[in-house]
């Protein structure tokens, strides 16, 4: 039998939520009492005064770490390059981005940095910084021992430029230390509702992304050398536990039969009316753990038919 | 902790002296789901009652300090951390009545990663909030 995942909560699925009903203790209750053992944020969210907390800040930090029995997995940061409406960022000023939110990510115990770089294209094609951003801060995370993980994220798909030239970068480099975050938004099969002000014409001209880009899953095989973390985004899960955009029944024996034993990180994006989230997460990891034991007891069950043939 | 809705209800009063009010505030707190430096925030326009108040003519009150809207493009070394609010400062001599006003807002944000097409991309609020004196 294969290992097992590793089950975490992205507290960015209480977006809305933290700072008007509730605060960060409130998140670390909800996402332990999912049996979660990681805990995922999102730097410029959830850390208070970033990119300096207090000294106070921190010990509570590690006290709620502590307490709720959860670590830290991925740290959500960002490279604005598009930092003003007629400049963008140099390669040395989105390294020292990237080394500022490597140190307090390291301080705060996370293993995995996930820079969100601004991009070119609809085909969310990053800003051609990143690779000098990137390789100037190669060493310190080599110190630090935190891997960077930028994220494959729909629209863009798996056979991409977007994911050849990262792996292209990993092969270059022989880094250990940049590898890729695979959000499952991207094997979304049905569409989401419109947003609030969206009209069908803006979903067929800009947003067709939103109806899915259904990635196949067997996909996977191409990339999963080099991904690490899975950021397991998904929108709406019913009381049936049927989740009514992602094929978990698909995504997740995927990952079992490559041997993923890595973090599911739950990222719940969808109607952000209060205290809804805290049920979403708990249905999606009710439901990706079944589908794991599933798995599991299917794989057992012919070595048992064997054993007795 | 604040409330739901991008306009706060505490916060939304008259500004200047009575009887010689030359404005009013709108308290209205971070609506991204991370803090940005200020630069990527475009301004916001606002409108009372039909009343149009743009971006362009307004003032921002961001951790105890005043800045025009040409100031804002500057500002990115100045965070606007979620679960905190600026206020608006909106020029209207007289004031707005006491009483309850209906308040939209649009503003207008660029996010690095959105596609150049939808930046800025517009967060538009509205709602219903009360003016005491």
């Amino acid at each position: 039998m294969s290992g097992s995942f590793q089950y975490g909560v992205s507290l960015y699925s209480y977006t809305d939520d933290i700072g008007t009903v509730m605060g960060l203790e409130e998140a670390f209750y909800h996402a332990a009492d999912t049996g979660s053992t990681g805990i995922e944020i999102l730097g410029e969210a959830h850390v208070e005064h970033y990119p300096e907390p207090n000294a106070a800040w921190l010990d509570r930090w590690f006290a709620l770490g502590e307490q709720y029995k959860l670590q830290p997995t991925n740290f959500a940061s960002w490279v604005d390059t598009h930092i003003q409406r007629d400049r963008n960022l140099t390669a040395e000023e989105g390294a020292a981005q990237l080394a500022l939110d490597l140190n307090l990510a390291s301080k705060l115990g996370f293993k995995f940095l996930r820079p969100k770089f601004g991009v070119i294209d609809d085909e969310l094609t990053p800003h051609p910084i990143w690779e000098g951003a990137v390789e100037r801060v190669l060493d310190l995370a080599t110190k630090l021992d935190v891997i960077i993980i930028p994220e494959i994220h729909a629209p863009t798909p798996i056979r991409h430029p977007v994911v050849e030239g990262y792996v292209d970068f990993i092969q270059r480099t022989g880094t250990k230390h940049f590898g890729l975050l695979i959000d499952t938004g991207i094997f979304q099969d049905r569409p989401l509702p419109y947003w609030q002000h969206e009209t069908p014409e803006m979903r067929k001209e800009a947003m067709s992304f939103l109806d899915g880009i259904n990635v196949p899953v067997e996909q996977l095989a191409v990339v999963i050398e080099y991904t690490p973390f899975i950021q397991a985004k998904f929108h709406h899960i019913d009381e049936q536990l049927h989740d009514h955009n992602i094929p978990w029944e698909r995504v997740v024996p995927a990952l079992k039969s490559l041997g993923y034993t890595g973090y599911l990180s739950s990222e719940y994006e969808g109607v952000r009316d209060p205290w809804v989230a805290i049920e979403q997460v708990r249905r999606h990891h009710a439901l990706i753990r079944k589908l794991e034991r599933e798995y599991d007891q299917a794989a057992v069950q012919p070595e048992m038919d064997n054993h007795h043939a | 902790m604040l409330e739901r809705s991008h306009v706060q209800s505490s916060g939304f009063a008259n500004l200047g002296p009575e009887g010689a009010r030359t404005g009013f505030r709108v308290r209205f707190r971070q609506p991204n789901y991370r803090g940005t430096r200020v630069s990527l925030m475009e301004g916001i326009d606002v409108v009372v009652d039909g009343e149009p108040f743009p971006a362009e003519q307004n003032r921002y009150l961001i951790a105890g300090r005043e800045y025009g809207y040409a100031e804002l493009d500057g500002l990115t070394e100045l965070r606007w951390p979620v679960g905190t609010a600026i206020d608006i400062l909106v020029e209207k001599p007289g004031g707005l009545e006491p009483g309850v006003h209906l308040v939209e807002t649009v503003l207008r944000y660029r996010h690095p990663y959105f596609p150049p097409r939808f930046r800025p991309i517009p967060v538009q609020d509205s709602r219903h909030a009360t003016i005491i004196f």
